[in-house]
């Protein structure tokens, strides 16, 4: 299958005038001619294929909302090259825009003291939406994202749910065949998160629209997004499925033992003991091809082993993990 | 580009029903503005019962430079000012970047789903005045002075807007513009006056960097027969090409502002 997107080499590099600390400091900000780059994004490539729904995630700051920009030809990347839909996104903005929806999840579109009818009315206007069309997808859209008896009401009156449901409706009506949503449940409760992503997983399913979402929210990549890309610092950490995310990143499973009398040491050869509670012992299994039976083995039978319970960690605590290890890294450089 | 133009009636429509809603706070604002603008009208009035010329222009000529100044002024910000002095906060909340996906020219989009029927207020009261000061100032109308005037307003309205619009485009490189208006309605309310009341360095800078002499001094000295420092036999012809030049480099300038648009973070 052919790429949607490709992603070559990508950077993106913002210059900043120099800033001096304290308030001489900040005199000196005014006129001084030095620039600190920042990178935002860094020699990232990734394709992403027809038909996939791909969650980008990252802390705060890594670039996710950058990469958003880049594709749908908002910002010009530094270095490297992108194709979207086999345009250059910037060069080719209007083009480009014909074939893609973008919700920014921040950043409304809706036209704040017009019935919400009225916004629709104009994206049809601007995108050349043909009448049937228009009055099929609104219909459809609205009606799966119960939108429909808020229609002939002014967006200001509206909840944030609603009014985030709106936009997504908004950004779908012209048929786009890749939709780009920067943090579409940022704010939202979880009734209302909860509509958004079963809408978008369904539309993907359903429509075969092509869906790249940035978030913080591991819930909305779960439900929504096999795909997963990461990154941090600007860089691409991790890209596959998200059932790898664990053995790729290297996150331990925790494993208790409990037994009914204090054995004394239990030292593992395959596990490392984190905590000792005398009859109760919890370990981290770093590796993964360690099995349960190996280890018990080595608990051996003579010892008076009551419990065994095996955590698995989830997405979020992985992902932690990740964070914790890679901050501890740095102070340690400093 | 056709199926764009259709787009902008539409955008008008939707920007004054918005305005609508808040009709009682329109009206108000309308009053305010005649009010003051009114004031400063009969400021000038006072002064001149006591010295009855200022640089060489008596009381129906100086309404006849407020009331050209006021119109055009309306006019070219009409379709400019509000819309590029929030610009600057469409860079820094980010909501640029929602309209720079938009299959639509930005700056068309802005100005038309904008469009500030508010000036409305300024119009009301520089028309009237205009007709009065044209009757009263003594113009010598032949074919000529007919194109003359019209040409000139239309081309002190492109000078309003071009430069409004080059000064909210800097938002989009420097997130920050609005310093740039303070200073741009300094040298605005010394247009109220004769150019040839100021020294010399200030009548530079109104016929150059900051090409405000365009949209009242000149064409109405022109208009009046009265002598234009600097400019001399060439006024006429500044005064109608200043707006389609100063419009022109507007566009470069805005272009060139957009290609450089990094947004405000993120």
């Amino acid at each position: 299958m052919t790429a949607l997107i490709e992603a070559r080499g990508i950077s993106k590099r913002f210059r900043q005038h120099k800033r001096f600390p304290g308030l001489l400091g900040a005199f000196k900000s005014l006129v001084t001619t030095e620039y600190t780059e920042v990178t935002a994004v860094s020699d990232i490539s990734f394709d992403i294929t027809a038909g996939e729904a791909v969650g980008y995630l990252g802390p705060n700051g890594a670039g996710k909302s950058t990469m958003i920009k880049m594709m749908t030809g908002i910002l010009l990347p530094s270095a490297g090259t992108l194709s979207v839909l086999g345009r250059t996104p910037h060069a080719e903005r209007m083009a480009n825009a014909r074939q893609i929806g973008v919700v920014f999840g921040q950043r409304s579109q809706l036209w704040w003291d017009l019935p919400l009818l009225d916004s629709f009315t104009l994206h049809q206007r601007i995108y050349e939406i043909p009448a049937a069309r228009y009055q099929d997808n609104l219909k459809r859209f609205s009606a799966l994202l119960d939108l429909t008896p808020f229609l002939d009401r002014a967006v200001r009156q509206l909840s944030l749910g609603q009014r985030m449901r709106a936009e997504i409706v908004m950004s779908l009506l012209h048929d786009p065949k890749i939709l780009f949503l920067d943090e579409p449940t940022i704010g939202l409760d979880v009734v209302a998160k909860d509509a958004v992503r079963k809408f978008l997983a369904e539309i993907n399913r359903e429509r075969g629209v092509t869906i790249i979402l940035t978030t913080h929210d591991l819930q909305d990549i779960e439900t929504i997004c096999p795909r997963l890309i990461m990154v941090d610092q600007a860089r691409l950490i991790f890209d596959g499925e998200l059932t790898r995310l664990r053995s790729a990143l290297g996150s331990a499973r925790r494993l208790t033992l409990e037994f009914a009398s204090d054995p004394g040491p239990v030292p593992l050869s395959s596990a490392t003991l984190t905590s000792d509670e005398g009859l109760r012992k919890h370990y981290l299994l770093e590796r993964d091809d360690v099995s349960l039976v190996q280890v018990l083995g080595e608990v051996g039978s003579d010892r008076d082993l009551k419990d065994v319970a095996l955590h698995e960690p989830d997405i979020e605590e992985v992902i932690r993990t990740f964070y914790q290890r890679r901050n501890a890294a740095a102070a340690a450089a400093q | 580009m056709r199926h764009q133009l259709s787009i902008l009636p539409l955008l008008v429509r939707m920007y004054v029903k918005s305005q609508m809603e808040y009709r009682g706070a329109f009206w108000l604002d309308r009053l305010a503005q005649i009010l003051s603008y009114g004031a400063v009208l009969l400021g000038m009035w006072i002064l001149l019962q006591k010295f009855d010329l200022l640089g060489g222009w008596n009381w129906p000529e100086l309404a006849l430079l407020f009331s050209f100044q006021l119109l055009a002024y309306a006019l070219g910000a009409s379709v400019s000012f509000t819309q590029l002095r929030d610009l600057e906060d469409l860079v820094r909340l980010g909501t640029l970047d929602a309209l720079l996906t938009k299959p639509i020219n930005t700056w068309a989009y802005l100005i038309f789903s904008g469009l500030n029927v508010g000036y409305a207020g300024h119009i009301a009261l520089a028309i009237p005045v205009l007709i009065w000061a044209l009757m009263a100032a003594g113009v010598q109308w032949s074919l000529g002075t007919v194109l003359f005037f019209a040409g000139s307003l239309l081309s002190a309205t492109l000078v309003t807007g071009a430069v409004i619009t080059m000064i909210g485009a800097t938002a989009m490189i420097w997130v920050r513009s609005n310093h740039l208006f303070s200073i741009f309605f300094g040298f605005w309310e010394l247009t109220r006056y004769p150019i040839n009341i100021f020294p010399t360095g200030i009548q530079a800078v109104l016929l150059t960097v900051v090409p405000l002499g365009y949209i009242s001094a000149v064409p109405v000295a022109v208009l009046l027969g009265k002598p234009v420092p600097l400019l001399g036999d060439f006024a006429g012809l500044a005064a109608l090409l200043a707006g389609p030049i100063i419009a022109l480099l507007a566009v470069a300038h805005w272009r060139y502002a957009l290609s450089r648009y990094q947004g405000a973070g993120g």
